[in-house]
């Protein structure tokens, strides 16, 4: 078992494009997810039955497995004939839609949780200023407390999403060839798994690590205010 | 050390339109934490320009008071006028008030991840959608007044507590109320923090704001209050001009209290 540089140059052009598949199926689950995320953790910290709503939908899609939720949404749903036979069977006979909403339900649930511990963590007072200052409960939202919620879940946030670049794999399950699917092809072809794989693994840490880059400098700048002096 | 000066406010049209109307009136005010009765039958009323201190042991109800008058706590029964105007539950009611006081409180907050410059025109951009060069002359002029002047550009944590709290009572002074309510501003300070926050508020005394100050500072009491108020287990025990209050204390409790705290 030896690492082929040669085989690993042949094979870039379809792990490059796995990897375009890969950030296809990411962006919009990462967007969509927290926009999902945002009124579900507001109604969390509420009290009523919203909030029992918002800790069911939690509690659920934090439990059941993407790769579950994946073959349930891609193959479970269109046994339904709302589904099969409506509009609807135009987004869900589609892979990627597919994996965006599979994944999103996901990402959401995690998502909410941790945008509620950012939010949870706003100390009462801080609030009770800006009221006291005049700002509507809805300014007092989006200027104060979600500013102030989003630096405290930075690290937090980095995780979840590291954790979901290569979460995405599991998309392989329902036809799409992602950056690990790309990589698995070429060792069913060449019957060298050692070379795809380790150069799939490379390509990963690569985009983690840009990324992880990407919430140090966001941190500089949003923490600023705790640098020491 | 710079005096500080009332500006024209729009809250001084308020003021005039309610000629003598007592700046803040409370009538037989009652709340309630769950079973907790805190605050009971309270009457009481802050003339235009009136220095009030309120006094009395911790939970006796004196910080529940001065936060059910701008609705940080809201009250079950009774009533709250500010200037005439009467604290409804209505929100724009609840603003049109809000809109006559200043509040400072015990643990200053400030917004951590705002410079201190930001702090002070936080609200005058977001609530009064004030242009920013003009928000950020007058932090800038308030903030030479509280004397931190020279740490605008700073965050809150890089202050002390004294200098911090110097910035929440300028933060409260941009939006140029007519009232001003303290909640024990000295009492999170170190005694040398303590004089600076007890000068500002003296200066801004002698300017004619009216304020009601939670405080255990007899001492700023004395010198400062026209009138001093002890509180115990949620309602007033003694309202009496300062003078009177140290020099002649009528209830055995506040007795007990002056005895305990001078």
């Amino acid at each position: 078992m030896h690492y082929d540089p040669i085989l690993a140059w042949q094979s870039m052009p379809d792990l490059l494009a796995g990897t375009a598949t890969t950030f296809a199926v990411l962006l919009p689950v990462l967007v969509l997810g927290l926009m999902l995320a945002l009124p579900i953790a507001l109604a969390r910290l509420e009290t009523g039955p919203r909030a029992k709503a918002a800790a069911g939908y939690i509690a659920f899609f934090r439990g059941v497995p993407s790769l579950v939720l994946l073959y349930l949404v891609y193959s479970g749903l269109p046994q339904l004939s709302i589904v099969r036979d409506t509009f609807l069977w135009t987004f869900f006979s589609n892979a990627y839609f597919c994996a965006w909403v599979g994944l999103t339900l996901t990402h959401s649930g995690y998502m909410a949780e941790i945008i509620r511990g950012g939010l949870a963590a706003v100390p009462t007072g801080v609030i009770e200023a800006s009221t006291a200052l005049g700002l509507t409960p809805r300014q007092t939202l989006f200027r104060l407390r979600l500013p102030m919620a989003a630096r405290y879940v930075l690290k937090a946030y980095q995780n979840e999403l590291l954790i979901m670049v290569k979460s995405t794999s599991a998309v392989s399950a329902i036809t799409l060839v992602d950056l690990t699917a790309a990589a698995n092809t070429v060792f069913d072809y060449t019957y060298d798994p050692f070379t795809p794989l380790v150069t799939a693994a490379a390509i990963y840490w690569c985009i983690v690590n840009l990324m992880r880059t990407g919430f140090t400098l966001a941190d500089r700048k949003l923490n600023r205010h705790l640098a020491r002096t | 050390m710079n005096a500080i000066v009332q500006i024209p406010s729009t809250a001084d049209a308020a003021r005039r339109a309610a000629g003598l109307q007592p700046a803040i009136s409370v009538n037989r005010l009652n709340k309630f934490y769950g079973g907790f009765h805190a605050l009971r039958d309270i009457d009481f009323q802050v003339a235009q320009g009136e220095i009030v201190v309120l006094c009395g042991p911790s939970g006796s109800g004196k910080s529940s008071l001065i936060r059910c008058i701008n609705h940080l706590e809201r009250h079950d029964s009774g009533s709250i006028h500010v200037n005439g105007m009467e604290l409804t539950r209505k929100a724009s009611d609840v603003a049109r008030v809000r809109r006559q006081l200043g509040m400072v409180f015990q643990s200053f907050n400030l917004f951590p991840h705002m410079t201190v410059l930001d702090n002070c025109t936080f609200a005058l951009r977001r609530a009064l959608r004030m242009p920013a060069a003009q928000a950020e002359a007058l932090a800038r002029e308030y903030l030479a007044k509280v004397n931190v002047a020279n740490q605008a550009d700073k965050y809150p944590a890089g202050l002390s507590g004294g200098q911090q709290q110097r910035v929440a009572i300028a933060r409260a002074l941009c939006l140029k109320p007519s009232i001003m309510l303290f909640d024990e501003p000295t009492s999170a300070l170190d005694p040398e923090s303590v004089g600076s926050v007890l000068r500002i508020m003296e200066e801004l005394a002698a300017t004619g704001i009216t304020m009601v100050c939670v405080t255990h500072e007899m001492g700023f009491a004395r010198r400062v209050a026209h009138r001093c108020v002890f509180m115990e287990n949620g309602a007033i025990v003694e309202d009496a001009h300062s003078a009177e209050f140290f020099r002649n204390p009528r209830s055995d409790r506040l007795k007990g209290f002056l005895a305990q705290v001078l």
